[in-house]
């Protein structure tokens, strides 16, 4: 039993010793690259929670928790991108879904007229049903005709951004402002802050934790996830079971769609005033690194967006107090990805308390025999 | 001179998987030039895992491996490879998608000239080599179309063109006819005469005492000893593997046939070669008998099971399972009529390789009311059934949460046939339903066959091993050419000779004696 935990254990500080060389990595080429490689240090990793002062250094809750607001759409996207990848279907389409939930949401915020409570229901359900309907179209276009659902979906993401952006213009633009963008939500759709101090950190985060319950639920509890994962390891195999494989591939991203959709329009509700999204929000792509890193268990999907988020906030300091630019964010996730990936990482600390335990086993096993042995 | 004579020493060999198994424990293992050893054991003894040891694939925990004297380090397959070592896997290690030629000279070391092997050499090299080692294979078709036993040969073919001396076929002759069996035999023991060293592992006693020089017993990852074939009996290899007399006769009383539950009428396929692999096939298979299928494998077994199972679609003709049509039918309809399956190809449609156990053994019933509550599972109902399945199965197995694929060959075996026997089905098809499993789960898996049709299921049985379809069936019918040639109501009087002449075509019965399969 002792010995299940130990190795527990061992794999989550190997994921932390995976995070932590790629920090080693970072801070290797921040050295070779700045000029002031300490302050550009000093900014990656303690900016976000850490506020410098003349008088000394304190705890900065306001970027805390700005830090935990990011976190609500890469957890949902996350989540879809956990869901569809457990069913192998490399389904990219959550950076549109996003951004047409979040439109949805807006429009609904805007032209609605209910209740708060109900109206900030009604409008992420909608934005659900609509994700989940635009996802059919990947899905269905692989199941009848064998089309990759990689692709479509990607082109698919252009497809919706420049639908969204047709009548965000056309329709629905506030002609009063000089940029284009939407009227402002009705005050009775808006989701509201845990804490009023202006970090918009609302209780969509409770939401979004909620459904990694729910998720993890689904994926591990339920004939469904169970579907969809032995859809995801092994297609004939699932089929020669009797499971209905076109409809769980179809499933799985209409689901997807469906989670996209609602963190599109928390995001929107939670965190704007009006629709001003020009462009994909970045979300979609965000998420399929979280759910890379939290290896499709939506369990681990709040600690990788935790992460992601304090990641790109310290990139984003480090950026602006030091000289080493924004994107060493993205060398910094590639080596975690190496580290990750790498199978062999740590194999041999893992090996000797394997062989240890094994030993000891067998060695338990073997006094019982003989003890058995001299009993009869 | 002795120690000359020993190509491989292995010494004091043990190995830990990372998840804890030890599948070798303190195993020491010699091989003589040109010897035919065989290693034999239980499901589970480590004989594969010895193996993967020699040939680079695993790292022992402790233990010294000497080739030719010389103490090595094997830490690849190219490293055992370039010491003259080959190996042919339980399980198939081709690239499905390539063609034949493609995964002869798969990865092989580019000549100076040219950085890529062009197909027609490729081809040329693979022809050269079949004929000089007289395995016969199609070079230009793709792996993914070809039957199991030509895979085999494949395999065989690769480790030699890489110029492997010492040969290890870890159970090549599961997916072998008795014909085939044979043959291969033949080439073997030329291949021994020509300095070929060759280590045979199988879990069949009598193709060991005929083929085998010596042989290494193993037992719970332990040596039981090396044999000379020649000096030891039958019994006691099996008492030294299994600790107990091993029986492997089925005992059953008559078939009493009641109602058809299978009706297959006219069945035609052609493949995408114009090969015409059904021709007008037809038979019954009523509740209450296990009818057999015998022929050389290739012969359309495979086609016709597929046909039944809907993974594949006739050109003609009906099937019908309780009188309801099966044909295009998804897997669920054809499972909700009680039909079951244990395929030929394990590891394509058996199992989810990175899936537990547990996650195994219920994918055929994991909807059933009993397994869930409301929208979620009932673990409790879902961990005792696999505990039970695990148990009554023998599966080897360190925990329900353990992967199938961590699982020895004959173990992943058990949990196919684990889940299929166990859905109490209506009609059984067995495929090769005891191919890699041990002499003791043999027995077992026999006799629960037995069991299902004495309690009312109708089963069908192929198998390439002659003496199960013979043993185990009531009445069999033999395939030739993609059609029946004969159908034998009594297996009580037939035999092996009989037998080879209706399966190699040069005898066939009467459309009249053939048709009385047919029942309405
Ligand atoms: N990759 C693996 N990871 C973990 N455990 C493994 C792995 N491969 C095999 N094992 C375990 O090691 C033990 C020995 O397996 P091995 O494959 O050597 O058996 P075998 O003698 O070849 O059996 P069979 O006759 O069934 O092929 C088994 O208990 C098996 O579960
Ligand atoms: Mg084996």
């Amino acid at each position: 039993m002792s010995s299940d935990r130990r190795l527990l254990l061992f794999n989550l500080l190997r994921g932390a010793a995976a995070i932590f060389l790629a920090l080693l990595v970072a801070t290797a080429l921040i050295f070779l690259s700045s000029k002031e490689p300490l302050t550009a240090l000093k900014y990656l990793l303690l900016g976000p929670v850490i506020s410098f002062k003349s008088t000394g250094m304190v705890f900065n809750t306001v970027s805390f928790l700005t830090i935990l607001a990011a976190m609500t759409p890469t957890i949902f996207s996350g989540l879809a991108v956990c869901v569809m990848f457990s069913a192998s279907q490399f389904n990219l389409g959550g950076e549109g879904v996003i951004m047409l939930g979040g439109f949805v949401g807006a429009l609904l915020g805007i032209y609605l007229k209910l209740n708060t409570g109900l109206h900030q229901v009604v409008c992420i359900l909608a934005a659900a049903v609509v994700g989940g309907l635009v996802m059919l179209i990947p899905a269905l276009l692989k199941v009848k005709l064998g089309a990759s659902e990689m692709v479509t979906s990607l082109m698919m993401n252009y497809i919706i951004m420049f639908i969204i952006l047709h009548f965000l213009n056309f329709t629905f633009a506030d002609r009063s402002k000089g940029a284009t963008q939407s009227f402002p939500f009705e005050a009775t759709a808006k989701i509201p802050e845990i804490v009023s101090n202006g970090t918009k950190l609302t209780w969509g985060l409770v939401i979004a934790l909620i459904f990694v319950v729910i998720i993890a639920l689904f994926m591990y509890r339920t004939k469904w996830g169970y579907a969809i994962r032995m859809v995801g390891i092994n297609q004939s195999f699932a089929q020669y079971s009797g499971i209905q494989v076109g409809m769980i591939i179809v499933l799985s991203q209409v689901i997807g769609g469906m989670l996209s959709g609602i963190g599109g329009s928390i995001e929107m509700l939670g965190r704007y005033n009006t629709f001003l999204w020009r462009e994909l929000p970045g979300y979609g792509w965000i998420g399929i690194t979280v759910a890379i890193l939290a290896k499709n268990n939506p369990i681990f999907v709040p600690l990788a967006a935790l992460f992601i988020a304090y990641l790109d906030k310290g990139c984003q300091l480090m950026s602006i107090n030091s000289d080493v630019p924004f994107e060493m964010i993205d060398i910094i996730q590639a080596a975690i990805f190496l580290f990750f990936a790498a199978e062999q990482f740590l194999a041999k600390y893992r090996q000797r308390i394997v062989v240890r335990n094994a030993q000891r086993d067998l060695a338990l096993q073997e006094a019982a025999v003989s003890r058995e042995g001299k009993l009869s | 001179m002795e120690q000359e004579n020993l190509v491989v020493q292995m010494k004091g060999i043990s190995k830990v998987y990372p998840n804890g198994i030890a599948a070798n424990r303190d195993v020491n293992f010699t091989l003589r030039r040109g010897e035919i050893h065989a290693i034999m054991g239980e499901n589970g003894a480590g004989k594969s895992t010895l193996m993967k040891i020699l040939f680079g694939l695993e790292q022992p925990t402790s233990g010294e491996i000497l080739v030719n004297g010389e103490p090595v380090v094997i830490n690849s397959p190219n490293k055992a490879i370039s010491l003259g070592i080959g190996m042919v896997h339980q399980h198939f290690m081709l690239v499905p998608s390539l063609t034949v030629a493609e995964n002869i000279v798969l990865g092989m070391a580019p000549t100076k000239s040219r950085v890529f092997v062009d197909y027609k050499k490729a081809v040329e090299i693979a022809e050269e080599n079949a004929t000089r080692f007289n395995l016969r294979i199609d070079p230009n078709a793709k792996v993914v179309d070809i039957p199991v036993g030509m895979k085999q040969k494949v395999e065989i073919l690769k480790a030699l063109v890489r110029g492997a001396k010492i040969l290890i076929l870890d159970e090549p002759t599961a997916v072998l006819t008795t014909q085939e069996t044979s043959e291969l035999f033949k080439e073997l023991i030329s291949l021994k005469e020509q300095g070929f060293t060759i280590v045979f592992i199988s879990h069949k006693l009598k193709e060991i005492k005929q083929i085998t020089d010596r042989l290494t017993i193993m037992r719970n990852g332990k040596s039981m000893g090396v044999y000379e074939t020649a000096s030891i009996s039958e019994e006691e290899i099996s008492r030294l593997m299994v600790g107990r007399d091993v029986v492997l006769e089925v005992i059953k009383d008559k078939a009493q046939p009641s109602e058809t539950v299978l009706k297959v009428r006219d069945l035609e396929y052609t493949d995408r070669w114009n090969k015409k692999m059904l021709d007008k096939v037809s038979f019954s298979v009523r509740k209450g008998e296990i009818l057999g299928i015998a022929g050389v494998e290739g012969n359309g077994q495979r086609e016709l099971v597929e046909m039944l199972f809907n993974l594949n679609v006739p050109d003609a003709g009906t099937v019908y399972a309780n009188g309801k049509s099966l044909i295009g039918m998804p897997q669920n309809i054809i499972r909700d009529q009680g039909v079951s399956l244990v395929p030929e190809d394990r590891m394509t449609y058996g199992i989810a390789d990175i899936a537990s156990i547990e996650e195994n053994v219920i994918s055929d019933r994991f909807g059933e009311k009993r397994f869930n509550r409301g929208p979620l599972f009932n673990m409790r109902e879902i961990h005792q059934e696999s505990e039970t399945l695990i148990v009554d199965y023998r599966i080897l197995a360190k925990s329900r949460k353990q992967q199938v694929k961590m699982l020895s060959g004959g173990n992943i075996q058990k949990v196919v046939v684990a889940r299929e026997l166990s859905s109490q089905p209506t009609l059984l098809i067995a495929d090769q339903p005891t191919r890699g499993i041990d002499v003791g789960a043999t027995e077992f898996i026999r006799n629960q066959i037995v069991e299902l049709s004495r309690n009312g299921s109708g089963v069908l049985l192929v198998s390439a091993d002659l003496n199960e379809v013979i043993e185990l069936s009531d009445s069999l019918i033999v395939m030739y050419g993609g059609k029946i040639v004969a159908y034998f109501e009594d297996t009580d009087q037939l035999d092996d000779i009989t037998m080879g002449e209706y399966m190699l075509g040069l005898k066939h019965q009467t459309e009249e004696e053939i048709a009385k399969v047919c029942y309405e």
